[in-house]
């Protein structure tokens, strides 16, 4: 492994790191509401909750937000990045889903700043959350840090992914769905399914974006109006 | 961008966190200053619903929107400390919205006597128990107990019902915060939250008057 592959590695582990600051740890996607009305009954039942929306959501539509902001701001085509932070922002329906992502972005970029200070793209998409002319979700500013950090896209892909995965078994383990052992054979029985979904996904362009998932929509609302929850949606 | 002074109040559950909100802000509100709050908490928006109906709905004292609730994904202490972005993105809104306000209130509940604020979140952090928990406390120390700008000791009514003896508090308090201030309180009759929001003007807000008052002279 030579420097630049270490220097890649380092930063997919602090990225990665349930460690760094993002505010991810508060959602749970609908989770808790499930939880609360008891549909939702331990680990097989997670599983299949985990799958559905890295199938029909995370990945259709997040992964390839973010490997066209990769690759667009590999270009320096800033333009491109601003519409497809527009159609990420349009295509999260879930109003609470919507703000923290946007929050989340926004602090992820602001957190990155501080110890990346030269890199054209970075630099003008803070500007733009600045000045209002971006929204700063989640999805697109997690790739302008990618980028920044020099991660290439399928690694990127992961651990958005793998972020996904491991805040939901979190959200599990403190609603006490499942033990922390389980939490841990659920994140290695998804990793196939990341696999495959990073492959279907990799080479899309950003007018393929798409999610469905009516029916996970619907929770995620119910959530919202829940009177007591741990979490934010 | 406009910087609000911020206070953290950060303390276990039932300790008297949102009373002592509830107490301060009138207080507050009569000299002039404008102040918004947001609570953290671990599972509802209770407390952030009452102090709305209570400090807003019912007596006007600040608008209803500069009451916040936050989930807080069953971890207040991560929510203040090692990840505060969700409370930032708040604050940041406010301070970009609302230049206006004098000070925001930031409440934290969590049983740990370990609770800290994050430095970039509060400037100023207090840190409230109550008697009920025993006059071992503040003895026992505990980074919130020793390391807060003021700590506040609350139900001081109750002392002798739970057998808690205020001069051993007292003494205690001396010792392990050497010399850092302590106030002991009773939020139902307010001894002591006079004193509270003395600290507050003098520590936080450096004694300068309300922003609305300041924009008048001008």
């Amino acid at each position: 492994m030579n420097i630049d592959e270490m220097n890649e590695e380092l930063a997919v582990m602090q990225l990665s790191d349930s460690f760094f600051p993002t505010g991810l740890f508060a959602t749970s996607n609908g989770l808790e509401f499930l939880f609360s009305k008891n549909q939702i009954k331990g680990v097989d039942d997670l599983k299949k909750l985990i799958k559905i929306n890295i199938e029909q959501q995370i990945g259709p539509s997040d992964c390839v937000a973010l490997v066209n902001t990769l690759e667009n701001a590999s270009k320096g085509d800033f333009k491109k990045i601003i519409q497809i932070d527009e159609m990420s922002f349009a295509m999260k329906s879930i109003k609470e889903i919507r703000t923290a992502s946007v929050n989340s972005g926004i602090q992820l970029i602001k957190c990155v700043s501080e110890f990346m200070k030269e890199n054209k793209i970075f630099n003008e998409y803070q500007n733009a959350i600045k000045e209002k002319n971006i929204h700063g979700i989640f999805p697109v500013a997690f790739a302008i840090c990618c980028n920044a950090l020099n991660i290439k896209k399928e690694k990127s892909m992961t651990m958005l992914l793998y972020g996904f995965t491991v805040s939901v078994v979190g959200a599990a383990l403190r609603l006490g769905l499942i033990q922390h052992l389980e939490g841990q054979k659920i994140i290695h029985e998804i990793k196939p399914i990341i696999i495959q979904i990073i492959e279907k996904n990799v080479n899309k362009s950003i007018f393929d974006m798409w999610q469905f998932t009516p029916q996970l929509d619907i929770v995620q609302m119910s959530h919202e109006k829940m009177d007591s929850k741990m979490f934010i949606t | 961008m406009n910087h609000i002074p911020r206070i953290g109040i950060g303390g276990p559950v039932g300790s008297g966190k949102s009373m002592l909100i509830e107490r301060l802000v009138p207080m507050l509100a009569k000299i002039g200053y404008s102040i918004s709050i947001i609570s953290n908490d671990v599972i509802s928006k209770e407390d952030a619903n009452r102090m709305r109906t209570n400090l807003a709905t019912k007596r006007g004292l600040l608008p209803e929107n500069m009451v916040i609730g936050l989930a807080t994904g069953g971890c207040p202490h991560t929510a203040v400390r090692e990840d505060p972005s969700m409370n930032l993105s708040i604050i940041e809104e406010m301070e970009e919205n609302h230049p206006e306000l004098d000070l925001i209130i930031i409440e934290s509940g969590g049983d740990n006597i370990t609770t800290t604020f994050s430095p970039i979140l509060a400037d100023y952090f207090m840190y409230i128990i109550d008697v009920a928990g025993g006059d071992k406390y503040p003895r026992k120390g505990g980074l919130g107990i020793v390391n807060c700008d003021l700590l506040v000791i609350n139900k001081i009514d109750l002392a002798e019902l739970v057998g808690a003896n205020l001069e051993i508090m007292k003494k205690d308090a001396e010792k392990i915060r050497k010399e850092k201030p302590f106030e002991f309180i009773n939020c139902k009759t307010d001894q002591g939250v006079k004193e509270v929001m003395e600290h507050i003007i003098h520590d936080v807000l450096f004694d300068l008057s309300p922003k609305s008052i300041q924009a008048q002279k001008v």
